[in-house]
């Protein structure tokens, strides 16, 4: 069965006709070209797919695509567009939050969706924020440290 | 015609008029149904029934008070909004808050998690504790059953097939009660399936030592959350001591029924209820009585060896 599915994905309207209960990371890497988004445990566990919907980080491998339909999407491709992502992306590749780089756009997702909505996290917050993005380089240190350089050089732009 | 293998209703009559025809599984946040139905890399879930999607569904995701001053929130609301809202009760928020992942207590429902049936479910304890509700609409009308009846046993639950979970309601709070206790026993303190919760409250009489409302309850400890109103009256009307203490223990021993490594369970269980009681008999405490342990004191973990 197919249906028209259209949403908003990193700003731009698109419209799908697909199977609704295919997975939203599969349609995401498939059929729209965003192969930033990364599949890991297919469970919701390790937050590889995070995405942001309507502005809440979720994992796309647990949603199907029909759930999108009129909604908000933002992935890695959109986010690292932001003023907040660059920031993001430039403090991880400073800090050496990066190993083999499998887990990065959904730390950087995670570390965003954190800040927006906390500029100023404790180291606690921060672990907390990443809380649900698994590494297995564990890395994870590095990842804490860079979020913070990412909260000191974003300054204002956390706060809007 | 190809045949309808999901339904995607934009409001609550069209979900209720499309599960009065069709036996559908209805899906919200989808973090138990797509995890259970997945197959590998690249490829749809197959499910057994048609699928209808409710994640977006404005009218389940309300959470306010009713003129009772009961809280009801809406079948649809997710574990965030839970945790994050102060009209919930606190043993719910903080069942909420230490779900799973955060990216998928945004998407994982109240509903869905009741509706799963598992003894391991995070927001049965407390919903068990308080007494809570869920009300069950369909075109035909609306009735509402206690979680604890709703939830039958291990994965069944009370749900005729056109009706839908559109809302859950509590009728205590913390306010209800002198001291509160809630407590997850995970292998870490993120992205932990419960290996035991236990929730537990009292309200004293005016004098202070008698008791007046005793509850206790624990998930995974057996084929389905457990709450036992015969162990709590074993309390209910006496000063605390610890004859009663350890009788209220044997009582709810007998109650739980855990079947991976029983004794750990058991003792675990048998520890919070000593602490949380033992606790509240210093009248006046803290309000939350927590387990005594480092990392919570700390915020460290506890060094080992």
């Amino acid at each position: 069965m197919e249906a028209n599915i259209s949403f908003r994905l990193n700003g731009e309207m698109v419209s799908i006709s697909t199977d609704p209960l295919r997975r939203l990371l599969d349609v995401l890497r498939e059929d729209l070209g965003c192969i930033g988004t990364k599949e890991g445990c297919s469970e919701g566990e390790c937050g590889a797919c995070s995405i942001l919907l309507n502005g809440h980080m979720v994992t796309s491998c647990i949603i199907p695509v029909g759930a999108v339909d009129g909604q908000d999407v933002m992935t890695i491709e959109g986010v690292s567009k932001t003023e907040g992502g660059k920031i993001i992306v430039q403090a991880f590749a400073d800090g050496g939050a990066v190993q083999c780089g499998f887990c990065i756009p959904g730390m950087v997702i995670a570390a965003y969706y954190l800040l927006s909505n906390n500029p100023n996290p404790t180291e606690e917050e921060i672990r907390l924020g990443i809380s649900g993005n698994i590494c297995r380089c564990t890395g994870y240190d590095l990842v804490v440290e860079s979020i913070k350089l990412a909260a000191q050089r974003g300054g204002d732009v956390w706060k809007r | 015609m190809e045949e309808m293998k999901c339904y995607m209703p934009k409001t609550l009559k069209e979900a209720l008029e499309i599960k009065s025809r069709v036996d559908v599984i209805p899906m919200a946040g989808g973090s138990d149904l797509m995890v259970s139905h997945k197959r590998t890399i690249g490829l749809t879930p197959v499910f057994e029934k048609p699928v209808m999607i409710i994640r977006n569904l404005p009218e389940l995701k309300r959470i306010y008070l009713n003129e009772k001053g009961e809280c009801c929130i809406g079948a649809g609301c997710t574990s965030s909004e839970i945790a994050s809202n102060t009209l919930c009760p606190w043993h719910v928020r903080q069942a909420a808050s230490r779900m799973g992942a955060i990216g998928l207590r945004n998407s994982a429902t109240i509903a869905g998690n009741i509706a799963n049936a598992s003894p391991k479910g995070d927001t049965p304890g407390p919903l068990y504790l308080l007494d809570a509700r869920v009300k069950l609409q369909s075109v035909n009308g609306v009735r509402e059953v206690l979680v604890s009846d709703f939830i039958v046993k291990f994965r069944t639950i009370d749900l005729r097939a056109d009706e839908l979970i559109t809302e859950i309601i509590v009728p205590y709070s913390e306010d209800d009660f002198d001291y509160i206790f809630w407590h997850k026993v995970g292998t870490r303190k993120a992205n932990a399936i419960s290996k035991i919760t236990v929730s537990q409250a009292i309200r004293f009489e005016e004098d202070g030592k008698t008791v007046a409302d005793y509850r206790v309850s624990a998930t995974a400890t057996g084929s389905k959350t457990n709450r036992s109103r015969d162990v709590e009256r074993l309390l209910i009307g006496k000063e605390i001591s610890s004859d009663v203490i350890e009788a209220v223990i044997a009582g709810f021993d007998q109650v739980i029924s855990p079947r991976a490594m029983p004794e750990f369970r058991r003792e675990a269980t048998r520890r919070m209820i000593r602490r949380f009681l033992s606790q509240a008999a210093l009248h006046p405490a803290d309000k939350v009585i927590d387990t005594y342990d480092e990392y919570h004191v700390t915020g460290q973990p506890i060094p080992r060896g």
